[in-house]
């Protein structure tokens, strides 16, 4: 095959890789808006957080990750929504890991980790992230919530 | 259960000379002339797939490279990774690559192109993108409870 021609299927595989690439980086990260009222139970969740158990939502928001053994985003993400919790006044971060709670996973059709529900104050589910969350996309969260 | 912590880049960075040589082993593969030398070079990359799969990233030449010139340049990981998952996406490598150079001797050497081209595929989206295609199927297998 002539160099020109080998050249052009070689920046064809570089084009679509990188179509490829550009698609999931676009799609990864995004809330999703969930409209079925699906509400979180907290006794069932069994979430720790520093020791105690978690009792209570945030005051405005609660952003509970769903992390998973050997998930590469998963610490990344929970030091972004602590440092995110830290400054926001009435913003809760619950982390619960789910490798040996594969009721969670069924019932909140986790298919990936880490999976942020972001529940308003009664723990009603507004939108679902599915990796890690880009930071746009927990800006305008939290702009749902006039915060 | 081996829970080694490594420094994420360090994969990536292997990912990255990885994608420059199949990128040249793909051009190489694609005239009839140099399909020897693409051969040879497949067999390397191959062997070297092997070594991360079977020793693990940081035991690769490439996670010494990284050790000894790269990372001591850069500033302190925010994270570490646990080591499993790329080291099976070493496996996944290898036997892409593997596959590439038993089409070469024993179906058609014009087959090996399709391996490397799959093989470059994943290295590219792991060392621009970050998004490493092995990890995933390792994460998936694990969901699965095919692997352990």
């Amino acid at each position: 095959m002539p160099a020109d021609n080998r050249l052009l299927v070689l920046l064809a595989i570089f084009a679509v890789a990188t179509l490829v690439g550009l698609l999931w980086k676009a799609t990864t990260g995004r809330a999703k808006r969930i409209k079925d009222g699906q509400t979180v139970d907290l006794q069932e969740l069994g979430a720790v957080k520093n020791g105690q158990a978690v009792s209570k939502f945030g005051s405005k928001v609660t952003f509970l990750q769903f992390s998973g053994e050997f998930c590469s985003q998963c610490p990344p993400t929970a030091r972004v929504l602590a440092e995110l919790e830290a400054k926001t006044p009435g913003a809760l971060h619950i982390e619960v890991d789910i490798t040996n709670r594969l009721d969670l996973a069924r019932k909140f059709n986790i298919l990936q980790t880490p999976t942020t529900l972001v529940l308003d104050k009664r723990g009603v589910i507004l939108s679902r992230i599915a990796g890690s969350p880009k930071t746009t996309t927990l800006e305008s969260e939290l702009g749902t919530f006039a915060i | 259960m081996s829970n080694k912590q490594i420094d994420p880049r360090g994969p990536r960075f292997g990912a990255a000379i990885t994608t420059v040589l199949l990128a040249i082993n793909v051009y190489l593969a694609l005239d009839t002339k140099t399909l020897p030398n693409a051969f040879w070079l497949l067999t390397v990359i191959t062997a070297l797939f092997a070594i991360g799969a079977f020793f693990g990233n940081s035991r690769h030449p490439y996670g010494w490279i990284f050790k000894t010139f790269v990372r001591p340049r850069l500033a302190a990981p925010k994270e570490l990774e646990d080591a499993a998952a790329p080291q099976f996406a070493q496996l996944i490598g290898l036997l892409v690559a593997g596959t590439g150079v038993a089409l070469y001797l024993v179906v058609s050497p014009g087959a090996l192109v399709f391996a490397a081209g799959a093989a470059f595929f994943a290295a590219f989206l792991n060392a621009v993108f970050n998004y490493c295609l092995g990890c995933q199927i390792y994460f998936g297998l694990k969901r699965l409870r095919v692997i352990r």
